[in-house]
């Protein structure tokens, strides 16, 4: 008896020893749940259908590492300005949220290898005579916080002086195409993948795209706490197989299609 | 957590924060002013003998109170776009404020105009004072004594409701300073604290002063 309860502790302390070490990869498995913060007004990356349940690129992507892993997923709707808050609180375990992989943030936050590619377009209302970057000149523009493209149009906005023209930063995607169709703001810089999302919807009367942008390709990434090398390390790892094993352009062409499919490799530099 | 914070980059925006809690200032300010001047016609219209004011009043305060800011300042630029008539962050913020805070202080009026006694209008104009000359020499300054707590709690409640700008797009003001700073770096944390810090010393600066100007003003 007296050496079963010890035998007992001691499976006990060495269990609990282990659980001390655990990693974040470790307790997504333990647990059985993924819990993935994904950007649910972003179509087509994410959003939600008719009888509200979020579809979208960026939630396939989400079930397929779920599926991976062995374990259920959970999609946590999250705002662009709450992705890293969201992490950092532990409400979520990753992010699946088309997040730029700026030098800045990887302060912050781990970035995968980049599992997606955006390019910029403008979307403007027809009939007001804005048909290139340059005519954004002096016009009252906007774009949601904390996007890519919003970082880099607030910075051009910036650089162009002009009295006449502003920039506004909306929170959410729908918040912009709203300020647009109503006249509020004359234009936004939008992902091609947004944009052509939203005029074939036609559910803002009168919107067109105007060109693209010319910003750098958006390499976007999967995130999760930096120090979390480990579970990194599976992302990493997962990315390239959903590439190799052509789950990434099965994706693209369910959810976007058209066109070829989102190089996600820089030529003449390794990673 | 598994955070570890970096306040040394944080500390290099201080500047443009400050300058942010600038402009939530200028808000804060410029919507008591003309929330004030709402209010105490609110509260004149609310005891009117024409039904049309007392209606008109009525709703006002019912909407600005029972209604969240947020909404309010929502439908000051979303709402107000969808007939056509566009403000910008700035006066939509700033209207939406003002409509709230008149609301609220047209009731705390409405109850200082109660404490002052009719006899003193009606010894007043038994002095010979005109209608409009007893109520501004006499009605008015005991009135102001009576709200002036209510007056610096709303200043503050002003003061905190800027931070809604963010949602109609303005991105000057102090929350709006520090969402950009936090969606840039993804430093959370350190900015809405630091932000957090500066909003507390500017409720605590304005109820300290109006501690101080209660002093001057009000004694017997």
């Amino acid at each position: 008896m007296r050496v079963t309860t010890l035998a007992f502790a001691a499976a006990l302390a060495v269990s609990a020893a282990a659980t001390a070490h655990a990693d974040k990869l470790d307790d997504i498995i333990s647990a059985g749940t993924l819990r993935c913060a994904v950007v649910l007004d972003f179509p087509p990356m994410g959003s939600r259908d008719t009888s509200n349940n979020p579809i979208g690129f960026d939630v396939d992507y989400c079930l397929d590492l779920a599926k991976a892993l062995g374990v259920k997923a959970e999609i946590v709707e999250t705002p662009f300005p709450d992705r890293i808050p969201a992490l950092v609180s532990g409400r979520v375990d990753i992010g699946v949220a088309s997040t730029s992989d700026t030098l800045e943030r990887a302060k912050t936050a781990g970035f995968s290898i980049p599992y997606f590619a955006f390019t910029n377009v403008i979307l403007t209302k027809a009939g007001i005579g804005i048909d290139s970057y340059e005519t954004l000149k002096g016009r009252k523009v906007g774009s949601t916080a904390g996007g890519y493209e919003a970082l880099a149009l607030e910075a051009d906005v910036k650089k162009w002086n002009d009295p006449k023209g502003s920039f506004r930063a909306y929170q959410t995607q729908a918040d912009v195409f709203l300020a647009l169709a109503q006249g509020q703001i004359e234009a936004t810089v939008v992902t091609s993948t947004v944009a052509a999302a939203i005029v074939k919807e036609g559910k803002y009367k009168g919107l067109v795209m105007a060109g693209d942008a010319p910003y750098d390709i958006d390499y976007v990434g999967l995130i999760a706490l930096r120090q979390e090398q480990g579970l990194l390390n599976y992302l990493n790892l997962f990315v390239n197989q959903q590439v190799r094993t052509g789950r990434y352009k099965a994706l693209y062409d369910k959810w976007i299609g058209g066109g070829q499919v989102p190089n996600l490799t820089v030529p003449g530099v390794y990673r | 957590m598994n955070y570890t914070f970096h306040w040394r980059p944080a500390f290099r925006a201080l500047p443009d924060m400050l300058w942010g809690a600038l402009v939530t200032l200028e808000v804060a300010v410029l919507s008591m002013v003309l929330g004030v001047f709402f209010a105490v016609l609110l509260a004149l219209a609310s005891g009117s003998r024409f039904r049309a004011l007392r209606a008109f009043a009525t709703s006002w305060v019912e909407l600005a109170r029972n209604t969240p800011a947020l909404f309010q300042i929502y439908m000051a630029y979303f709402g107000l776009g969808s007939l056509g008539i566009y403000l910008d962050s700035f006066p939509a913020l700033l209207a939406g404020i003002t409509f709230n805070n008149a609301g609220y202080l047209a009731e705390t009026f409405r109850g200082g105009l109660r404490a002052v006694p009719p006899t003193q209008v009606r010894a007043a104009r038994s002095l010979g004072m005109g209608p409009v000359q007893a109520f501004r020499l006499i009605v008015l300054p005991q009135m102001f004594r009576v709200v002036f707590h209510p007056l610096t709690n709303q200043m503050v409640w002003a003061i905190l409701m800027t931070s809604l700008g963010v949602v109609v797009g303005l991105n000057n003001d102090l929350t709006g300073v520090t969402q950009d700073l936090n969606v840039k770096s993804f430093r959370s944390f350190e900015f809405f604290a630091i932000a957090a810090v500066i909003y507390y010393l500017i409720a605590k600066f304005v109820t300290g002063s109006a501690r101080l100007m209660a002093w001057r003003l009000f004694r017997y």
